[in-house]
Formats: C-alpha cells, structure tokens, sequence
C-alpha cells in the first residue's frame, strides 16, 4: 500500500458537513492518534461517533468511518471524517493529519490510485485524465489569483531572496578561487532569519493560519445595562462553552469559547461582565480598553430601548481603529436608538438574530480575506508551513558545514516553488552567472 | 576493408576511456585520430579536477577508467577545494603535466593488447545493416558493429584572432572537415558552440616578485585508488589581477573583438567568458584576478588563467602588457577563439545511444559539453555501453543519486544545453552523496559487473570495505563515563555525556573529529587518514544522509516507471500539446526523466503514469 494521503473531500466553501479523507498505509492507526471514542475495536464500513481533537484540548464532535483494503473507494485502507461545516475546521483537521503522518494528496491522486488497484475500469480511466486536469486547472487558476494578489507576490519575493542567498552559496562551492567576497555563515543566518520572519508574517497574513490556530478574539464592550451578560450567555447558548483560565490569572481574563461554522470563537475578558456587582460594572470602560487591544473584532451592544449616551460616544471613540459590530439589543422592545452604522438587531432574552450575528463575527473577519487569498488553496498554506520549518531547522545549525545548510535551504526553495510554480535549478545557476565574474 | 568489433573516432579524452573501456572488456577495438601527437592533449588549461570535476575523475576511476591514473601519475601540484565548506563540495584540483599527460595516456593505450592506435582523418560514416563504415581522407575503409564519436571540437573547426579566420582545429592541429555533412545526411541536428583559450607566456618574461604565490597542498589524496605513490607538489602557480590600463585598453578596441562586434556566431559558455566579455558586463569591477600555471615541468610556456580573448595578435600584447607583474611578458602563444560544431544532444538516449540508430554512441565536447572531465565522464560510459550493446546486454544508465556522471548524461539528454555545458556542484541534488571520498563505493561493483573493473582494483576495494567495517566496529565500542572522558569533551568545547558512551556517538558532537579521538584512546591506529576521513565523514553527516537517501527513494518511484519506446504520444489525451512535443523530442526511458524535461507539469506526469500503466494492462 502506498503512502497516507490525506485531502478534503468536499469542496471549498459553505456546507453543512465536512469530509476529510485519508488514503494508504496506516491511516487507521494515524486517525485513532487524533479521534478518541468509545469503541476499542474499529470494525470496516460502521460509523463511529467520538470527539476529534482539533486542537489541544480543544475537541469537535465528528464521526468516522473506515473502509478497510481493498473494500474501498481507492482499494487501500481508507478512514472518512464528517466533520461539522466550514472550511476552517475541516483545513484544522488536514492538518492534523498531515502532521499525524499523511501527506497531502495531489490532484486527482484518490482517483488515480483507485484506478491503479482495479477500483475503477479502464473506461473510466479518461474521466480520471479530466479530473487531474479539472483539478489541477483549478489550481493554477487559484495559483494565477494569488500571483496577481498580494500573498503570490510575497511568496514570489521571499524565493527571490532565497534564490539570490543560495546562489551566493553555490558560488562558494563551484568557484572557490574567484574574486568576489565569499558568503560567510553569520550572513547566510542572517538572510535566513530574515526569510523565515517574512515566512512566518505571510503565514500570519494569510489569516487562517492565525484564526485556525487561535481562533477569533472577540470583545464584548459597553456602557452598563445594555446587556452585555445575557448577550454573552445568548452567544454561548447550548453550545458546549470551552472555559478557559489563562496563565496565571485573575479571573478578569476568563475566555469563554464557542465554535461556530467550524471555526472557534474567543469572548475574551468575559468575568467583567460576568460580574453581577453594579460596581464593577461601572468600571466597564478601563476593563473593555484592554479587552479592545487583543480582540480581532469588537461587538458594541447597545441598547435599543435608550437613545445614544455621551459615553457611548466615548467609547465609539475608542473603537476607532477597529473592527466593530454595533449590536443593538433589546429590539424586544420599542427602538429609540438611531440608526447605527453596519448595525445587528437581536434580542438576547428573545435569542433573536443570535445566528445571524455569529454569522458576521466570521465574516467581517475571516471571510472577506477569504475571498482574496486566505483560502485560496489549504496545500499552499502546509507549504509555508513546512518552509517554516525548515527554516527554523536551519537557524539552529551554527555549528554545521555550509553544504548541509545549503541542502536544506534548497528544500525550502523547493517548497515554495510548489506555490510560484519556479522550481527550475537553472534558475539559480543562471544567477550565479549574472550576478557574479567568473571563468577562467 | 579492415573490420572490428569497436571504431572510437577521435583520441581525446573521451576517445580514450571509450577505447580502453571497449578493448578491457575484450573488444578488438581502432582508435582513429587526426594527430598521434594529439592523444589525450590538454587544449586549454593545465589542469585536472576541480569544483565537482574531481568528482567526476574519482567515477571515472572507479568504474576501471584511467583518467585518475593518468592525472596522479603527471600531477605536479595538489589541492582540496572548499575544505571549510563541508564533505559535500569538496573537490580535487591538480596542475598536470600536460606534456606528460599526453605521453603516458599514449603509452598506456599502445600498451593496451586490443586496441590499435592509427593516424588517421575520418571524413564520412556510412551504414550497412547494423554495420558502421568509417572511410579516411586517404580513402581507407573500416567497418565495426559499434562505432563512438567523440571528435572533440574538430568538425568543421575555426580559430579566430581578431579579424583572423582559420579553417583549423585547437592549438594549431588539423580540424575535421566532411563528418558534419555525413552525420546530417544520417538525420543527426547539429548546432555550433563556441569556445576559447588565453595567452602562453614565457616564464623568464615574468615578474613573480609582485604576484601572490599559490602552493599545494600538505596533506594529499590522489584521484585515483589505485595510486599508492602520493602526488609531489613540484609546481607553483601564480596570483595576479588586471589593471584600470588593461580595461581601458580593452574597451577602446571592443570594435575589434569579434565576440562583442557579433562576429562570432557559435554560442559560447556563461562560466568561461573571455575577458573583454567580463569588462563589459562587469563594468563596475575594477579588477579581475588571473593566475599563472605552469604548462608543463619541462617547458617555460605558463598558461594565463581568465585571460581568454579572441582580440587581434597586437592588442592581446598591450593587453598582457598593462597586467601587475606582466609588464614585460613574452607572448609564445596567442588566445584565441574557436568555434565548432556539435549535435543536439536530446536526440541521445542516457546511454550515449543515438536514439535512431543503434551501436552508434557519442561522447565528450561533441555532446555540446565542455571539460576534460566531462569528456572523460561520457567517454567511458559509451565506452562500456558500445561493449554492452555489441555483448547484446543491456546498456548502463548511472542514476543521479549514484554518481555525478548520472547527473551529466541526464541533464544533457533531458534538458539540452544552450551553451557548452559545465559540471557543476550545484546541479546535483544530492552531492552529500555524491562525494570525492566515496566514488569507489558508490560505482566499483557497477564497474565490475560490466566486466571494467580488472581484479587488482577489486582487491583494494574489498580490502577497503573490509577495513571500513573494523573501523566501526572499534567505534560501537563503550567507553565508561569518567574523568578522563569529561576531560576529553571539555577540551573539545563539548558538554560531557551524562552516561557512558560509543565513540561513534562522540563523533555526533561537531568539535569532536575521529582524529581526536584516535590520539586520546589510542585506538584505529593502523587506518590511513583517508580511511578515517571517509568514517568521519559518514557518522557525522549520517542524519542527512539519511535525509537524502530518503528523499531519493520518493524520486526513484517514478524513475521505475518504463515508458515503452514505441509509446504513441499523438494518441494521448489529456495532456497539454506543449508537453506532447517535448516528451516525442525527448523519449524519456521512464517517468522520472519525463518529469525532469523543461515544460512537463506535474499534472502531466500524472495522467502521462496512467496511460502508460493503462498500456501496460494490454489496452
């Protein structure tokens, strides 16, 4: 059996369900490393239940299923995840995956491989052609948005500087005995460092790193009365709340999570407004100012019943440079409130609209990056990732030879020419060329 | 019509390990040669080795070839390249003897049983059957079943000093003049390169005292394994640079250079320009660096390294004239340009088969490369494989994860070239493999199993191997945790191990080399330093080793895949017309050279492995 590939099997974008599917050796035993439940012997084609750790102790509830060879669509062992919609959870998963031993599958690689054991005749061979075409199409066109958008430049750049560093190694090796100022290892670090922190931003910049690992920061702020707690407690509802204390804490910092269309959301500072004593609630705006600082985006909860109070301007003040949701609660009752700019009504006590404001928390912030570049392809982000950390690897080698470095380095390079699509070595050597006077 | 069993056409370095590949391995075998005194001659530079061409010197020997016998047996000075850099670019550079070098390849090759040695010029090659006919200037007719061409840079040869034309070959040698038009008759493309070489000057002209001197090396290897004798560094060569005066000079009569006023046509090499080339793309540099070696020990001729020009005979004096140390120098030879004809070399298989005609190979320059070495590289490879195909064997491919000959051959038959083409370290992907020090055991048994490597040189091998696996036997060994040992490693800047530990495991620390260990624990006394050095190297770097072993078995996946030769292309559905061309131009043998042609994707590949598997389930 082949080697665990490992890809989403529904397609980008909305849905209720998720399917994360593996293929080839040992996917049983990679899948049970990340799906704990009950069941200790796991029968071929029974549905499992359990929880999926997606991340560290973080756990989504999700079912398996596994087909054991050759009682399966590609004929190798093969082990489905349903998992609840949305992209981001599902990408949190491939990684797991990836990480637990799979690699990513290539286009049309299931089909390919259900075909090379006999799961699909040979009619049906031409189908499969399409598919890689279809896919691969796909691909490049994903891979043109991003060279015309700002992530495929960034990419683009930081194997520029790279191709430059290795041909200004390679030129050591190949013309020792020429007249040029030869590369010395503190300024090979030096780029490298420089490269991975570029690396490490754009990962960063592609937000869904970030957000899938982190999840959205999320501040509830305003003035006393509005209803801060039961909107908070609306947003929690029956979804199993994730309590967290963080380092060291007081209980000021307690976060309250949620996940919502698969991706994880983070009320943050939530024991201020947890608090019942009016006093502290008087304290609302310093304890928000902090909250406001680490938050991705801020829902202002106002109330609909009251007109607009001068420290609610104040506070609008202090939201200047973020991202808002002005969340007008209490439409239970009679609006008062004037009109407010990218505004959600709900009613807390009424659980009104509650979905609907969960729905823009994840795309004011993710979705509209979504569109440009965050999502363009998941294996482009694994790509970045594994350049990371390569290049992590690297900075920790002071002490080794120059020609190891460079070995690894040219991974790297490698890597990101998976995204730029430049992967030829006559690159590099047609750099050394022009940059530096050589011969004899 | 006097017959063979092998024709090698031409006696260069190619020529030569053809030739005495094809008669070791028990072939009646005519070496034909336009000038007996050119016998493995040393056209341009006194020197042997270098950045990855050592490393094609130590393959060369290790499979049975002779050219690191020959360059140790006429080597004057020795050096390591990139000795700080790490094992992985670590190459051998000797200056040779070139008078030398030709007499004891000659002598070599008159010594060889099977192999007649004959003056000669080929004018046309004609086919009968699977019979070559090679027909000389003088009318004489030979006949062979395998036939390698390696004419060097002879067909249809000029040399080109300044306005000056010369329908001849290098150094003043007769070129070849007929063989292009009958290999384009037999429908092989040719395109035309071009080279060149710089100044011989007259040592007594020369003022030393203002140049830097460069010496070899103490501690030495050899290239070869069977030396025994180590290599004496007889020879110095020399440093100096040009002046602000020679680029003014330059650059006042680039009208006259023919390389710049477009008159030369062929394409020459990036890596090897002449120096009026170098000052106009380098316009900033105000100094270019040139060294001075010694031709040969019994001649005054040194040899002007980075002074190559095609500028007319009066300039090229002023020129040498304004560089340090050279104000007085004596002219012996002028540079010069050539240029010469060579075939396309995607139309060869990896085995240096022409792909339309069998038991027809070629090798050396006339592949579109440059380099003794790279000559040499090829030359034994169609060497043995004319051998294997008059044997009616299957013919040697050497991977590139083997040996950088592999990575030649395959980027010439797979990629082309556009320009004479230089082995260089950075085009091999896996050179921590691809060692200086580990030729032997990478290609010894390869050159036995074709019958190349003689028993002599399979006893030293297997006594090496022996030796080797004693070395790390005594480094298993435990040594307890005490004092001495938690001196050892302070001394070494090393943090002393907790418990007891192997030698091999003390390696891992990067302060710590087996020599250091050889001289506390008194242990291994009896291993030479090469030996040591080898063991050193492998334990050291065994994690990325390990790294690259692991990367080569992901690639050779695809490289088991046969593409059938009578693949039908046209027929194929699915993948892009441009790939389409290419993979008909090219007939990769397997899918791993398909994958490597420029302008084959990845999704290409991909539906290319089904339909060649869907062909192989006889549909």
């Amino acid at each position: 059996m082949e080697n665990a590939i490992v890809s989403l099997s529904t397609p980008l974008g909305k849905g209720a369900i998720g399917i994360v599917r593996m293929s080839g050796k040992d996917v049983l035993k990679i899948a049970l490393k990340i799906f704990h439940c009950k069941e200790k012997n796991i029968k071929s084609r029974f549905m499992y239940f359990g929880k999926l750790e997606v991340e560290k102790n973080v756990f989504e509830e999700c079912l398996m299923v596994y087909f054991k060879t050759p009682f399966s669509y590609t004929g190798e062992d093969v082990v489905e995840f349903q998992i609840h919609g949305g992209v981001l959870l599902a990408q949190k998963v491939v990684e797991r995956c990836l990480e637990n031993g799979c690699r990513m599958a290539e286009a049309g690689e299931f089909s390919k491989r259900a075909f090379l054991n006999g799961k699909i005749t040979l009619d049906k061979a031409e189908a499969i052609i399409g598919e890689i075409n279809a896919e691969s199409e796909g691909e490049l066109n994903s891979s043109l948005k991003i060279t015309n958008g700002k992530l495929g430049r960034m990419v683009e750049d930081e194997q520029k500087t790279l191709t430059e560093l290795l041909a200004e190694i390679e030129v050591s090796f190949d013309y020792p005995e020429n007249d040029y100022e030869e590369i010395v290892k503190d300024k090979v670090f030096l780029k490298v460092k420089e490269i991975q922190e570029k690396n490490q931003n754009l990962i960063e910049v592609s937000n869904s790193g970030k957000y899938l690992k982190n999840g959205i920061n999320v501040a509830l702020v305003g003035r006393a009365n509005v209803g801060k707690s039961s909107v908070l407690n609306a947003l929690l509802g029956e979804e199993r709340a994730i309590v967290t204390n963080i380092e060291g804490t007081t209980r000021d910092s307690l976060t309250e999570s949620f996940f919502h269309n698969g991706v994880k959301i983070n009320l943050i500072d939530t024991a201020g407004i947890r608090e019942t004593n009016d006093a502290v609630e008087k304290l609302g705006i310093e304890k928000s100012l902090e909250s406001i600082k680490k938050a991705d985006i801020v829902l202002f909860i106002h109330d609909a019943s009251e007109k607009e109070s001068e420290e609610e301007k104040e506070i609008a003040k202090k939201l200047k440079n973020k991202k808002v949701i002005n969340v007008v609660n209490k439409i239970d009752k009679k609006r008062i409130l004037a009109k407010l700019k990218d505004e959600v009504e709900i009613s807390a006590l009424e659980e009104k609209n509650i979905n609907l404001l969960k729905n823009r928390i994840v795309s004011d912030v993710v979705s509209i990056d979504l569109n440009t570049f965050v999502l363009t392809n998941e294996r482009h982000i694994q790509i970045l990732k594994s350049a990371d950390k390569l290049m992590k690897e690297v900075l920790l080698l002071k002490e080794e030879s120059l020609d190891v470095i460079a070995m690894l380095l040219k991974k790297v390079w490698a890597e990101l020419g998976k995204i730029t699509g430049n992967t030829e070595n006559e690159d590099i050597i047609s750099l050394i060329f022009s940059k530096f006077c050589l011969g004899k | 019509m006097e017959r063979f069993d092998a024709i090698v056409i031409g006696a260069g370095h190619a020529g030569c390990e053809s030739a005495l590949a094809l008669a070791r391995t028990g072939n009646k075998t005519l070496l034909l040669t336009i000038s007996l005194d050119a016998v493995a001659f040393l056209a341009c530079n006194p020197s042997i080795g270098g950045t990855s061409k050592g490393q094609l010197v130590s393959e060369v020997d290790a499979l049975g070839g002779e050219m690191g016998v020959n360059a140790d047996k006429t080597a004057i000075q020795i050096r390591m390249l990139n000795r700080g850099k790490g094992p992985a670019v670590q190459s051998l550079r000797a200056q040779a003897d070139k008078n030398l070098y030709h007499q004891e390849m000659k002598k070599t090759i008159e010594k060889e049983k099977n192999l007649y040695l004959r003056q000669g010029e080929a004018v046309d090659i004609s086919l009968d059957k699977e019979d070559k006919i090679v027909t000389t200037s003088v009318g004489l007719k030979y006949v062979a079943r395998a036939l390698v061409f390696a004419t060097g840079v002879y067909m249809e040869s000029e040399i080109i000093i300044g306005k000056t034309r010369e329908k001849t070959g290098p150094n003043g040698f007769k070129n070849s003049h007929g063989l292009s038009k009958s290999l384009e008759k037999l429908g092989v493309k040719l395109v035309r390169f071009k080279t060149g070489t710089p100044v011989r000057l007259h040592a007594r002209s020369v003022d030393f005292s203002k140049m830097e001197v460069q010496k070899g090396d103490d501690e030495i290897s050899t290239f070869s394994y069977l030396t025994k004798k180590p290599i004496e560094n007889k020879a110095k060569c020399y440093l100096t640079y040009t002046t602000l005066e020679t680029h003014e000079i330059i650059r006042n009569n680039l009208d006259k250079a023919p390389a710049i006023s477009g008159e030369i046509v062929g394409i020459g090499p990036r890596y090897c320009p002449s120096i009026e080339t170098k000052i106009v793309r380098f316009a900033d540099k105000d100094r270019h660096q040139l060294f001075l070696e010694p031709e040969a020990l019994d001649t005054q001729e040194m040899y002007l390294q980075g002074f190559s020009t095609s500028m007319p005979s009066e300039i090229q004096k002023e020129m040498v004239e304004s560089v340090i140390g050279l104000e007085k120098a004596e002219i012996m030879r002028d540079a010069y340009a050539i240029e010469y004809d060579c075939i396309v070399p995607t139309q060869l298989n990896p085995t240096l088969e022409l792909k339309t005609i069998k038991g027809l190979f070629f090798a050396g320059q006339i592949n579109g490369t440059s380099g003794y070495e790279e000559a040499a590289a090829q030359g034994i490879i169609a060497g043995i494989n004319a051998n294997l195909y008059l044997k009616g064997k299957d013919l040697l491919v050497l991977k590139r994860n083997e040996a950088y000959i592999g990575v030649l051959i395959d980027d010439i038959v797979t990629k082309g070239t556009n320009e004479p083409y230089r082995m260089m370290t950075s085009r091999a992907e896996y050179r921590l493999l691809l060692r200086q020090d580990n030729a032997d055991l990478r290609l010894t048994e390869i050159g036995r199993k074709v019958r190349l490597v003689n028993d002599e040189r399979y006893q030293i091998f297997l006594e090496k191997k022996k030796k080797l696996k004693e070395i790390e036997k005594v480094l298993n060994v435990k040594v307890k945790l005490d004092a001495r040992l938690v001196k050892f490693y302070e001394a070494h800047d090393e943090n002393p191990p907790m418990e007891s530990v192997r030698y091999r495991d003390m390696l891992k620390r990067v302060g710590i080399t087996i020599f250091d260990i050889k001289s506390e624990f008194k242990i291994l006394e009896e291993y030479d330093y090469n030996l040591l050095e080898k063991m050193n190297i492998q334990i050291k770097y065994e994690g990325y080793i390990k790294q690259q072993e692991e990367d080569i078995e992901k690639a050779l996946a695809n490289e088991k895949v046969k593409i059938p030769d009578d693949f039908d292309y046209d027929s194929v559905k699915g993948i892009r017309m441009e790939a389409i061309e290419k993979l008909k131009e090219i007939k990769p043998l397997n899918l791993g050279q398909a994958s490597r042609i420029s302008g084959v994707s990845p999704a290409d590949i991909s539906v290319l492995s089904i339909l060649v598997k869907r062909n192989k389930h006889g549909n």
